[in-house]
């Protein structure tokens, strides 16, 4: 799709935008592409990619992320979105979005950052990892050819959120981190225009890039999948020390991070393991950082292990905040008492949510109407 | 044409190698040498003398796939001309060019490899798995840690496929051919390329509409690239001048790789295990019961064509 008939789509369908739900911009419902026919030219990006080192012999050593793919003329990396031709390291998902949604900032879920405000939420095909769980899989795990792809420059998204009143862009559904050069240049436009940016990823990064992106972001929250390394190994596809370091580097960096931990029955719900995840935050990242545990919900390569029962939810929950964290949350539970955020000073509630909408806010600044207490975050 | 076809236990598969008996053309093979190529090969493979029942010994009735590389672009992907040989063998011998599908998992690399498309529903059929209607099933297939997509080519609108792979060096996975071909069936090949491709290549192979579909390969092994493989280096091309075809995936990738380990020898390089591209999916493959990767549970036979008629060779070299 053009740029045209895109602002065309995007004007046809306006509606309010201070939802508390995902709103689905009008031809903008990316997928797997089975039956439709495309240019492929068109359909891919040819934009040269960075961090990537040139080898003898006309490979390529990409280095965006710890996997460290070697990729020789014609092959592409893990990720299915970079590709080497003849020497040169390109990725074709540059300004391809797959897709487009306008989402309540507690969806990401970020429940300290600008609570009640909207994200412009975009992703292109392809991912770095292969989380068997996955529940955006039909585009993660794609190559960008087989997505309905749009054509969505960065200068376009800044239109969308000026034009729509929208003050976050979300790079997210799939791993930005592999399409990273978009992300880069958006979240920099975005910048200049007075527009926030927020990743919601693995944290499967090398540290260069990141900290080359941190600036440029407002705040990021990673995907914490497990803590331990078999589950990573296992489940995910993947390292788990290299997300630590990235966490920590992420912390020190000062920009907000939540973590999502996705609870996923007999795998990674143990006592042993939600004590190991608490120490680590408390000692590594602070008592303050808030930590998600997701329900989840059996999809992709999962369908044999049942739903997260509330029990064990509630039991991560417990260990958590015994271990000391002081922000802790039950996710994907509509309606659950831990959706609002509590003062650990007085107990009162700060943030009250109802699924994604939230329903009153008792912080003046960053301290709690209550007790004065400093409540962390971006509001 | 008379080929007298040995006796095989039942337990050994068959690989038939059939080498051009002539001067290295400037180029490619033509399709005619092709169909020479092929005639004897077929015959060879299926005993007996009746080219059409020799085709029709292993391929289905309905619509035939023929699955092609076209990764390298002109200079090292299948060759039309190969391409083209296979499909006069089957009209000539009663099969409707409209039951016949040449695919590749894109249009793009097709085009660019010089086959000319034809994605409508008349005729000989040229299509990508990108192609208007086809795309991939929306089942996922499983086999080990493998779970894909398969392309609809196979899933849908085949009852049996030819794998018509091009013999070469690849920096991964060791070698390509006929297995790792398959590659191109599946919808995530980026997440199968650890571990030198092993087991996944095997598990691919494995997947159902893949191993159910599979009658035959015919791997190209004209001119070879026996270094620096999967893109085209024209340092590293060499001319064996013959196409190889079993009914057993395994064990035609198991005689190629004797090729090409032969080639890489015959040139100076060290061996695919010292540069640590060894090429272990074929003993995982037989692990799972696709085929032969043993060469001693494997009989060779090297035919020779040229202007005088068909002749054995006494080896593969």
């Amino acid at each position: 799709m053009k740029r045209r008939t895109f602002m065309r789509c995007i004007g046809c369908g306006a509606v309010a935008t201070a939802v508390a739900q995902t709103e689905l911009l009008p031809e903008f419902l990316g997928g797997m592409q089975n039956a439709c026919a495309f240019d492929y030219s068109e359909n891919l990006a040819s934009v040269e990619a960075r961090y990537y080192k040139k080898l003898d012999g006309g490979g390529v050593e990409c280095q965006i992320c710890p996997r460290h793919c070697m990729v020789t003329d014609l092959e592409r990396g893990y990720c299915g979105t970079r590709e080497n031709r003849d020497g040169t390291y390109y990725t074709l998902v540059y300004g391809k979005a797959c897709a487009l949604n306008i989402d309540p900032i507690e969806k990401k879920p970020l429940y300290h950052f600008h609570p009640g405000t909207t994200a412009l939420s975009v992703a292109t095909a392809g991912c770095n990892c292969n989380c068997k769980f996955c529940q955006n899989w039909d585009i993660s795990q794609s190559r960008p050819e087989q997505t309905k792809n749009f054509d969505l420059s960065p200068d376009d998204m800044v239109e969308i959120c000026r034009t729509r009143s929208v003050p976050n862009i979300a790079y997210t559904y799939s791993e930005p981190v592999i399409f990273y050069e978009y992300m880069y240049d958006t979240a920099k436009r975005a910048h200049e225009a007075g527009i926030k940016s927020v990743m919601i990823t693995g944290g499967y990064i090398d540290d260069k890039p990141l900290a080359e992106l941190l600036p440029h972001l407002d705040a990021v929250k990673v995907d914490l999948k497990g803590i331990r390394e078999a589950y990573y190994r296992d489940v995910v596809g993947a390292k788990l020390q290299p997300v630590l370091d990235r966490l920590v580097q992420i912390r020190r960096a000062g920009v907000w991070l939540e973590l999502v931990y996705l609870v996923v029955p007999t795998l990674n719900d143990s006592d042993a393991e939600f004590t190991d995840l608490a120490r680590w935050i408390k000692a590594n990242l602070g008592t303050d950082v808030p930590v998600h545990f997701s329900k989840f919900h059996p999809q992709y390569l999962l369908k044999n292990l049942p739903a997260t029962p509330l029990a064990t939810l509630e039991r991560a929950y417990d260990v958590s905040r015994a271990e000391g964290l002081e922000y802790v949350y039950v996710g994907n539970v509509p309606g659950h008492r831990t959706e609002s955020t509590f003062c650990p000073g007085c107990g009162e509630v700060v943030i009250e949510r109802k699924g994604y909408r939230v329903r009153g806010i008792n912080i003046d600044g960053n301290a709690c109407r209550s007790c004065s207490r400093t409540i962390p975050g971006i509001f | 044409m008379r080929i007298t076809c040995l006796m095989y236990t039942n337990n050994m598969s068959t690989v038939i190698v059939v080498k051009h008996n002539g001067r290295q053309p400037d180029r490619g093979l033509s399709v005619d040498v092709y169909y020479r190529l092929l005639e004897a090969g077929i015959l060879a493979l299926a005993g007996g003398e009746d080219i059409g029942r020799a085709w029709n010994r292993f391929l289905p009735a309905g619509t035939v796939g023929i699955k092609v590389n076209c990764l390298a672009k002109k200079f090292n992907s299948t060759p039309v001309a190969l391409a083209e040989a296979l499909v006069r063998h089957l009209t000539d011998h009663g099969r409707d060019a409209n039951d016949i599908i040449v695919w590749e998992r894109t249009g793009r690399e097709l085009a660019a490899a010089g086959y000319t498309l034809n994605a409508s529903a008349n005729g000989l059929r040229c299509l990508g798995t990108d192609a208007n209607g086809v795309g991939y099933g929306q089942e996922l297939h499983s086999s080990g840690e493998v779970n894909s997509l398969v392309s609809r080519v196979l899933t849908d609108m085949v009852d049996g496929n030819i794998n018509l792979p091009v013999l070469k060096d690849h920096s991964l996975a060791g070698m390509s051919g006929g297995m790792k071909n398959m590659y191109g069936a599946i919808h995530n090949p980026n997440k199968y390329h650890d571990g030198n491709c092993s087991p996944f290549c095997a598990q691919v192979n494995a997947l159902e509409p893949i191993r159910t579909r599979y009658r035959l390969t015919i791997t190209d092994a004209v001119r070879i690239q026996y270094n620096g493989g999967p893109g085209y280096v024209a340092q590293y091309m060499a001319y064996f001048g013959g196409v190889i075809l079993s009914d057993d995936p395994v064990a035609a990738d198991a005689i190629a790789l004797r090729i090409l380990k032969r080639l890489r020898a015959d040139n100076g390089l060290p061996t695919l295990e010292e540069v640590g591209r060894p090429v272990r999916y074929l003993q995982a493959a037989e692990d799972l019961g696709l085929g032969k990767a043993d060469p001693d549970e494997i009989v060779t036979k090297v035919l020779l064509v040229g202007e005088g008629g068909v002749a054995h060779a006494g080896g593969l070299f």
